[in-house]
C-alpha cells in the first residue's frame, strides 16, 4: 500500500514549485491583474513550460512527449493552482489528450510534437455553459463545417488550435480561419482570459476516433486536472491564512488563538486534506483504469470545488479588511476558485453524476424511477473497495 | 502510488475469510438474531465468539506472539478490520482494552504487565473499562478529582467515574486518579493511571440509559477501593502523558473498519431511498435527496482514501502524532453526515421502528442515534479541533 506520490513525482513537484518561487512570483501574477488587455500568457513563463517538459507530460514518447500519467499531470496542476499560474496549460493538455485518444496518426503527428514543445497553444469548447455531460456539445456540424456560439472559451485569442465538440464528435478548428469570430471578455480572474467564439461555417477537421465515451473521458480527465488545481489553490490559501492569523494581533492576542477562527481553520484543513486525497486517487484511478475511475473523478471535482471556494472565501474573511483590498492577493485565489469550480461541471453537477453512476445503477429492476437524463456515462460502474 | 497489498497480506485475508465462513454462523450476521435478546445475553454470546476467534489466532494482529498476538503487519490489521466489518462480525466486547489499553501496555508497560494483561484481554477473560471522565471532568479531563491515597503498599481510592463503557460487564478498570497533589497548581501533574480490580467491595457500578434506550455505559463509584501501588501503568505521576498516548492510539487507527461499516449503512439508506415514495416518485429520484446521498458517498470515499494514507504512514513506521486527531474527527463527522442523510430520507419513519410491515428501521435508526455519541466520546469534536488547530496547524493557544 503506497497511497502517496513516488520519489520522481515529488521531485517534479519540487522542481515546478521552485521554478514558480524563483521565476514567477506574486509580482508576475499582479502584473497580469494590472494589464487586463494583455494576452494573459507571459512569454517567458510559457517558454519555460515547454522547455521543462511540463506540456509534454501526457504526450506519448513517439510524438516527442514524456508519456507519463494523469497523476504526474495532477502534480503540475496542483502547483499551478497554488501559484495562480496563467496561460492555457490545461486547455493545451486537454487538446493533446483529445488527439491522443481520438486523433488520426496524421493529426497526432501534426500537432502533438508542437504541443509537447510549447509551440502549440490549445483552446477547447466541449460544453455549453451550464452543461457538464457529453450531450452539452456547443457546435453543430454540417458537411464538414461548424456553426454555433462557444461561450467562456479560455485563451481562444492566443490559441493555435481550437478543439470543438459538435453533436457528432470532436473537431479541430483553426481559430484564425474564416468563419471564426473571437470576442474577448474582461475576465474577473485575470490569471485567465475568456472569450466568446462564434462559428459560422468554419472548417472543421474531425477527430475520427471521437465518440461520446471519448468525450466523457476527456471531461473526466479535465475535471481531475482542475480538481487538483483547486486543491493546490486551496492548500496555498489555507496555509497563507493560518500564517497571517498567527501574527495578526487584536484584543492583545493573535487572532488565530480565538476558537471562532481556529476551529474553522481546523475544519478547512481537514476538508483540504480530503480534497487532496480525492484528487490524487482520481488521477491514479484514471492511470490504472480502475473500475471506479468515473465516480472517483466526480468525487474529486465535487470535493475540490466546494473546498476551494470555502477556503478562499475564508482567506478573505480571516485577513479582515486587508483581505478585501485589491493590493492583497486573496482575491486572486477567490476569483480563480470561482472560475475553476464552475468549469467541467460544478460540485452539484458532479454529485448528480455520482447519483446516476452509483445510485441509479443500484436500483432494482422493478423500480419506477424517473430515467436519468440521456448521457453516455449512465452505464458507469459502482465504487470498488480497492483498485489496483 | 500502488494500492495493492503484498501477497502475504492477501494470503492472510483469505485465511481470515475462510475462518469466518466456517466460524461465523449466518444467523449471527443478521440483525434479527440480536433483536429480542437482553444486553447480558448479547454480551455473553459475543464474548464467547470473540474468545474462540482469539484461540484461532485472529486477535492482537500486530502484537508479538509471545504475548498472545499474531505478530502481523499494520496492513494485516487493516485487512482484519475490513473483513470483520464486511462479514458483519460481532463487535468486540473488549473495545477499550483492545483499542486503548493494550497498545499503551505494549508501549509503556513492564514485562510483567505485558505478560499479565495482553493475552487474557485478547481472550476476553478480563474485560477492561476505562475510568477517565468524572461528573466534573469531561472535556477538561485534567480537572479530575478522584483521589488515590497511599496506605502501605496500596492506594485507597475514593471518587466517581462516569460514561464508563461496559461498566456492568467490566472486570478491571484503568483509572486516572490523583496520587499526589498537583505541584504549583499544575493540574496535569500528580495523576497516575491505576489498574484497578472491579470485583471488590469498594467498587460499585450503575448503568446509565442512553438516548437509544440501551445501557452500554454507566457510572462507577469508588469507596475506599484498593489497588496495589505496583499496579500503575506508565509510572507514578505520569498519568496525564500515559492517558494522552493511550487516546492517540484510537484516534490514529486507520478508519478502514469505520469506512466499511458506514459504507454498508449508506448502501442501506440508498436501498431505502429507492423504495420510499416521495411525491409520487422514489425518494432516490428527489433532486435534493440525491445531492445528499451523493455528498455522503463523497465523504465516505474521502474517508477511505484517508485510511489508505494512514496505512501508508503506519506501514512505514511513521508516527502520525497529532494528525491522529484528524482521523477520529473525519470518521465521526462522516458517520454523522451519513446518518443525517438517513434522517432526511426516512423522514417521519425515524419515529417508529416498523413503519411498514416489510420494513424494519430498528438498526438504521439506532445507528443514526449512535452517530451522535461518536462526536463526543474519546475527545469531543470541539476538543479535537483545538488539537488540530494548535498542534497540526501551529495556531497559538
Amino acid at each position: 500500500m503506497q497511497f502517496q506520490l513516488t520519489d520522481e513525482q515529488r521531485a517534479l513537484q519540487d522542481a515546478v514549485r521552485s521554478y514558480l518561487r524563483d521565476r514567477f512570483g506574486p509580482d508576475k501574477v499582479r502584473a497580469l491583474y494590472e494589464d487586463p488587455t494583455s494576452d494573459g500568457v507571459p512569454a517567458d513563463l510559457w517558454r519555460a513550460l515547454g522547455e521543462q517538459g511540463w506540456l509534454a507530460v501526457l504526450v506519448p514518447e513517439e510524438h516527442d512527449g514524456i508519456g507519463l500519467g494523469l497523476l504526474d499531470a495532477a502534480v503540475l496542476a496542483r502547483a499551478f493552482g497554488a501559484g495562480t499560474v496563467p496561460g492555457p496549460w490545461t486547455s493545451t493538455v486537454v487538446l493533446g489528450e483529445a488527439l491522443r485518444l481520438a486523433g488520426s496518426p496524421e493529426q497526432q503527428k501534426s500537432l502533438l510534437p508542437g504541443i509537447a514543445a510549447g509551440e502549440v497553444k490549445g483552446a477547447v469548447a466541449l460544453l455549453t455553459p451550464g452543461s457538464s455531460t457529453p450531450s452539452g456539445a456547443p457546435a453543430q456540424a454540417s458537411g464538414g463545417t461548424l456553426s454555433g456560439t462557444l461561450a467562456m472559451v479560455e485563451y481562444a485569442e492566443v490559441a493555435d488550435s481550437l478543439l470543438v465538440a459538435a453533436q457528432d464528435g470532436l473537431y479541430l478548428v483553426d481559430p484564425k480561419g474564416s468563419g471564426v469570430t473571437i470576442t474577448a471578455h474582461e475576465t474577473l480572474d485575470r490569471t485567465s482570459r475568456l472569450s466568446t467564439v462564434v462559428l459560422d461555417g468554419a472548417a472543421g477537421d474531425k477527430l475520427e476516433g471521437s465518440s461520446p465515451e471519448v468525450v466523457q473521458e476527456l471531461l473526466d480527465r479535465a475535471a481531475v486536472l482542475i480538481a487538483n488545481e483547486l486543491v493546490g489553490l486551496a492548500r496555498f490559501s489555507l496555509n497563507d491564512t493560518v500564517e497571517y492569523d498567527k501574527t495578526r494581533v487584536q484584543f492583545g492576542k493573535p487572532v488565530g488563538s480565538f476558537q471562532a477562527i481556529k476551529h474553522h481553520l481546523a475544519d478547512l484543513h481537514m476538508m483540504t486534506v480530503m480534497a487532496e486525497h480525492a484528487g490524487l486517487y482520481a488521477a491514479h484511478a484514471a492511470d490504472v483504469d480502475a473500475a471506479d475511475k468515473q465516480v472517483a473523478a466526480s468525487i474529486a471535482k465535487a470535493k475540490a470545488s466546494d473546498v476551494a471556494f470555502e477556503v478562499t472565501g475564508a482567506m478573505i474573511q480571516y485577513h479582515g479588511g486587508i483581505g478585501y483590498t485589491w493590493e492583497h492577493h486573496a482575491h486572486f485565489y477567490f476569483k480563480r476558485a470561482n472560475r475553476l469550480q464552475h468549469t467541467w461541471g460544478d460540485a452539484s453537477q458532479h454529485r448528480e453524476r455520482i447519483a446516476r453512476l452509483v445510485i441509479d445503477t443500484a436500483q432494482s429492476s422493478d423500480a419506477t424511477g424517473v430515467a436519468p437524463s440521456g448521457t453516455a456515462d449512465a452505464q458507469g460502474s459502482g465504487v470498488a473497495a480497492g483498485a489496483a | 502510488m500502488d494500492l495493492r497489498h503484498s501477497d502475504s497480506d492477501e494470503e492472510f485475508r483469505k485465511e481470515l475469510r475462510a475462518w469466518l465462513d466456517t466460524n461465523l454462523p449466518t444467523e449471527m450476521r443478521q440483525p434479527e438474531f440480536w433483536r429480542g435478546k437482553s444486553d447480558d445475553e448479547r454480551f455473553e454470546i459475543r464474548r464467547e465468539w470473540e474468545a474462540g476467534k482469539a484461540r484461532a489466532g485472529f486477535a492482537g494482529i500486530v502484537w508479538p506472539t509471545e504475548y498472545g498476538g499474531r505478530g502481523g503487519t499494520p496492513t494485516m490489521k487493516a485487512i482484519y478490520d475490513e473483513e470483520m466489518a464486511k462479514a458483519n462480525a460481532p463487535s468486540s466486547v473488549n473495545p477499550l482494552g483492545l483499542a486503548f489499553l493494550a497498545p499503551t501496555v505494549m508501549a509503556l508497560g513492564t514485562e510483567e504487565q505485558k505478560q499479565e494483561i495482553i493475552k487474557p484481554l485478547l481472550h476476553c477473560e478480563v474485560i477492561w473499562c476505562q475510568g477517565f471522565s468524572e461528573p466534573g471532568a469531561g472535556s477538561d479531563l485534567a480537572a479530575l478529582s478522584m483521589k488515590a491515597e497511599q496506605q502501605g503498599d496500596e492506594y485507597v481510592l475514593n471518587g466517581q467515574k462516569i460514561w464508563t463503557t461496559n461498566a456492568m460487564h467490566g472486570d478491571k478498570i484503568f483509572t486516572l486518579a490523583r496520587t499526589s497533589s498537583p505541584e504549583g497548581g499544575k493540574k496535569h501533574a500528580g495523576i497516575s493511571m491505576l489498574l484497578v480490580d472491579m470485583h471488590q467491595p469498594g467498587i460499585s457500578a450503575r448503568p446509565l440509559k442512553q438516548m437509544t434506550g440501551a445501557s452500554e455505559f454507566g457510572e462507577v463509584f469508588y469507596t475506599d477501593a484498593t489497588v496495589a501501588v505496583t499496579d500503575i501503568l506508565g509510572g507514578e505521576g505520569n498519568g496525564w502523558a500515559t492517558a494522552m498516548l493511550l487516546l492517540s492510539f484510537e484516534r490514529g487507527s486507520s478508519a478502514i473498519s469505520q469506512y466499511t461499516e458506514f459504507h454498508k449503512q449508506w448502501e442501506e439508506v440508498v436501498e431505502l431511498a429507492q423504495t420510499l415514495d416521495r411525491d409520487g416518485r422514489p425518494a432516490a429520484q428527489d433532486p435534493v435527496l440525491r445531492q445528499k446521498l451523493a455528498q455522503s458517498l463523497v465523504d465516505l470515499e474521502c474517508l477511505k482514501y484517508h485510511s489508505w494514507h494512514v496505512l501508508t504512514q503506519t506501514s512505514q513506521g511513521k508516527d502520525l502524532g497529532f494528525e491522529a486527531s484528524m482521523t477520529k474527527m473525519m470518521w465521526s463527522d462522516t458517520f454523522r453526515r451519513v446518518s443525517d442523510t438517513y434522517e432526511s430520507v426516512v423522514g417521519l419513519g425515524f419515529q417508529v421502528p416498523d413503519p411498514r410491515e416489510d420494513l424494519s428501521l430498528t438498526e438504521l435508526s439506532s445507528l443514526a442515534m449512535w452517530s451522535r455519541s461518536c462526536t463526543i466520546w474519546g475527545g469531543s469534536q470541539q476538543v479535537q479541533r483545538t488539537v488540530v488547530a494548535e498542534r497540526v496547524l501551529g495556531l497559538p493557544r
